[in-house]
């Protein structure tokens, strides 16, 4: 017999006036998990997170964690969850060590020491006022709130918002470690990278819809890498190559997406005397318009590149 | 960046101009229909012309036997207060708000200097006072040139002057405070009590206790012996205008040497934590709401220590006066240092209900501010916040309305005015319950209109305020005097306590309170 479910939704739907910002949600998650949703802003996740957290009411359906029912029940399901949004909203008139106290208190739970060892790792201050901290060490605080607390499961919207890479790395030790104590973690992101790196599932929404679900595995063309590379002479063709798709020719470049190993495409574009070369992921929008053709999916401003070779 | 702020602050100052204009239209023609013949006027002006309670509070009374004198009796004293309060709150807003919301950033990073930048935005503000004029003035114009009125062209603009120039002296108050606080709220508050002292100085001064020099050292004592419409003095706008003048100059000078963000007065940054109270939610909202509370009870104790102080010779004055004028059969007055009293109480229970007020318009920000979701995505019910938060309060408000019949009685027996503690205890306690009727109101409103919170409280407040001070004399229907929440209040200790009364709007004040609860736990989180 399977598990009961840590999260259970059945056609959970959130409508705003004049808006439907979910719909018909059907979403089984499992303890042990680390599952990820992913969309582009406005999709969804926000509105199922709050949901879950019971800090909003849905218009129909139902949404369930540790089979109690997420708005009668809130108080009791908060005592095994822990929660991360992207805008820290804080007290400013405490320190980072007194709002760690209070949150431990309300939570009623706290790994003490894990809560230092949580300070050291992501090199936080406690002693600073909340207003005179920037908004990664507020965004720490708030992740070191939650993790400190050792919950059954973990609710992350886009927790690395405004964190510097060395802090996204402490972060995902700090999942992997989670996943290891048997933590369910559900983490909702914009950020290919994150989620690809932490989860072993993938929900993706669009417009409020659940478009698809499956293992990274199920879903591996979104591993595709965009490659962008121009020549001083002759553009080859590139269609022929093994894992490349959807070419692009303009001018003196050429455009494409390649899956699986990159070797092929790289020993054609060497052989063609390669001037500059630029590779990067696709966001999630080019996906989106690639795979699912949704010409509504208003674009958003793509993620930093990656020069390989100039 | 001036067209950014003459649009926000010509805004407000439309509104409020507006409410000004009705003002002083409904004083003008309430008196000419109340006191018709030149017999009641008189009869009117002999009651007054003595009554040094009303004096301390709104102004001495010149030549009320005439409409002129009346309409400017009433309109300087109020609305030069109201004024000088939209004066600073917008100030404060206009200038450190948004900059402490980061709009200025945008515009500095362009082609203007802080100097620079600070001069446009007051001279915004100061399109909004010119606003706020006109529109005071063309309705007291108006107003006048009705025959039963007759007020002509100059004495009408002189007295929209005189109304508003509490305004202008007080925004250039609120534009310096705004340098040199680290935030809006804290300079809305330095300004504020800049305010509150000058005010205090001008009632202590009017009360008859031989202190009358006082009024030449605040700025709001100016203003009243501009005297429109009775002996008029124009000469003294000119010190008010030069203060304003100077003030802002300050504020501009000030704004051109600081950072951006950063007041001249810094806030720390670091300290040692200290754990006290922050052991649940409800612990949280007293140690938040402490530090205001604290300041708000300094400030209803000095004034009862000072409305104490006042009675006994206030009170000598008007034991000679004709307990006959309608105004006092609604006290029914024992003379003496109590009826002075009475009058006084509706000034503390104005701080007291101010005082509730902030508590719900501070409970609803914990929410638009996102600060409620961190409480409530842990182990806390929606419900246990909810009722803590009120009761923290309700707690203040209690402990306002306390402090204000002591401290009263404080000030009465240094000089030895013989009222009873006792008396004075309960004429405290009758001040909380039409601040509970606001609070109540509020956390209605938060229950089912979450965005309408500040608005219902203050509005409320401003109402019953407003028609407690025009509706007695202007002998406004009965229907519109008992919308005023004050008016449901007995003025002890003038007059016995009526606890039936006081019972209704505690009542009154419980029921909507749970109504709040229900439409609260029912409803979305909303932000702002």
């Amino acid at each position: 017999m399977t598990p009961a479910p840590i999260v259970r939704t059945r056609g959970l739907t959130k409508r705003y006036r004049g808006t439907d910002a979910l719909i018909d949600l059907d979403l089984d998650v499992g303890p042990g998990e680390v599952i990820g949703f992913l969309g582009p802003n406005g999709a969804g996740k926000t509105t199922t997170i709050r949901l879950l957290l019971g800090l909003i009411r849905p218009t129909s359906g139902t949404a369930e964690l540790f089979g109690l029912d997420c708005r009668r029940e809130a108080v009791a399901i908060h005592r095994r969850v822990a929660y991360v949004g992207g805008e820290a909203s804080l007290w400013p008139g405490l320190t980072g060590a007194e709002t760690l106290h209070l949150l431990g208190q309300l939570n009623g739970r706290v790994d003490v020491d894990y809560r230092e060892e949580l300070v050291e790792r992501f090199s936080f201050d406690p002693s600073k006022m909340v207003r005179a901290y920037s908004k990664g060490n507020r965004q720490k605080l708030i992740l070191i709130a939650a993790l400190m607390a050792r919950p059954d499961l973990l609710l992350l919207d886009e927790p690395t918002s405004g964190l510097d890479p060395l802090m996204e790395q402490a972060f995902r030790r700090c999942i992997h470690e989670a996943r290891e104590r048997g933590q369910t973690v559900f983490l909702s992101s914009h950020i290919l990278s994150e989620v690809e790196a932490l989860c072993e599932r993938v929900c993706i929404l669009a417009e409020g819809r659940l478009v698809d679900i499956g293992t990274m595995a199920e879903l591996r063309h979104l591993s595709a890498l965009t490659v962008e590379a121009s020549f001083d002479g002759v553009v080859p063709d590139l269609s022929a190559v093994p894992g490349v798709l959807e070419v692009e020719v303009i001018g003196r470049s050429v455009r494409c997406q390649v899956s699986g190993p990159v070797a092929p495409l790289v020993r054609v574009l060497a052989d063609a005397g390669v001037h500059t070369l630029l590779s990067r992921e696709p966001s999630l929008e080019e996906l989106f318009l690639a795979h699912y053709g949704r010409s509504a999916v208003r674009p958003v401003a793509d993620d930093a590149g990656t020069a390989i070779v100039d | 960046m001036a067209r950014l702020t003459t649009r926000h602050a010509g805004r407000s100052a439309a509104l409020w101009g507006a409410v000004f204009g009705i003002y002083v239209i409904s004083s003008a023609f309430g008196y000419a229909s109340s006191y018709p013949t030149a017999a009641a006027r008189h009869a009117l002006a002999r009651t007054f012309g003595a009554d040094v309670a009303i004096d301390s509070i709104i102004g001495p009374a010149h030549r009320i036997d005439t409409v002129a004198g009346f309409v400017a009796w009433r309109s300087l004293g109020v609305l030069s207060i109201l004024g000088a309060v939209w004066g600073l709150l917008t100030a404060t807003r206009l200038l450190r708000g948004e900059e402490d919301a980061g709009h200025w950033e945008l515009l500095l990073a362009g082609q203007t200097t802080g100097r620079r930048a600070a001069i446009q935005a007051v001279t915004g503000l100061f399109v909004g006072v010119v606003v706020l004029w006109l529109l005071t003035a063309i309705c007291t114009v108006a107003a006048g040139r009705s025959p039963k009125v007759g007020i002509p062209f100059g004495p009408a603009c002189f007295l929209a002057t005189a109304v508003c120039v509490g305004a202008l002296v007080f925004a250039a108050v609120g534009a310096l405070s705004s340098q040199l606080a680290s935030s809006r709220r804290q300079a809305a508050t330095w300004a504020g009590v800049g305010l509150g002292v000058s005010y205090a100085l001008r009632m202590v001064a009017d009360a008859g206790a031989g202190l009358g020099w006082l009024r030449w050292i605040t700025p709001l004592g100016w203003v009243e012996e501009l005297r429109p419409l009775s002996s008029p003095r124009p000469l003294l706008l000119i010190p008010l205008f030069g203060l304003a003048a100077a003030v802002t100059s300050l504020a501009v000078a000030v704004a051109g040497r600081r950072d951006l963000g950063v007041g001249v007065v810094e806030a720390r940054t670091r300290r040692h934590p200290r754990l006290a109270l922050l052991g649940g939610p409800t612990g949280l909202a007293t140690r938040l709401a402490l530090p205001v509370v604290v300041a708000w009870l300094a400030s209803i104790a000095l004034t009862g220590l000072m409305l104490g102080n006042v009675a006994k010779s206030a009170g000598k004055a008007l034991t000679g006066t004709p307990a006959l004028h309608r105004w006092f059969t609604f006290m029914g007055s024992h003379g003496g240092a109590e009826a002075y009293l009475g009058v006084g109480s509706i000034v503390l229970a104005g701080l007291v209900a101010l005082l509730g007020s902030g508590q719900m318009t501070a409970m609803r920000t914990e929410e638009a501010e996102g600060r409620l979701d961190a409480l409530l995505v842990r182990p806390v019910s929606s419900t246990s916040w909810f009722l803590g938060r009120v009761g923290v309060a309700v707690s203040a408000v209690m402990a306002a309305g306390l402090v204000g019949g002591v401290t009263i009685w404080a000030g009465a027996a240094t000089v030895g005015a013989g009222v009873g503690l006792p008396e004075l205890a309960l004429a405290g306690v009758n001040l909380i319950p039409p601040a509970l009727v606001i609070a109540g109101l509020g956390a209605l409103s938060m229950g089912w209109a979450p965005r309408r919170v500040s608005a219902v409280v203050y509005g409320v407040l401003a109402w019953s305020f407003l028609v407690e001070l025009l509706g007695g004399v202007i002998r406004a229907n009965h229907w519109i005097l008992d919308t005023s929440v004050f008016h449901q209040m007995a003025a002890a200790p003038a007059v016995p306590v009526d606890w039936t009364s006081d019972g209704y709007m505690t009542g009154l004040a419980m029921v909507c309170g749970a109504l709040g609860l229900v439409g609260f736990r029912r409803r979305d989180l909303t932000g702002s």
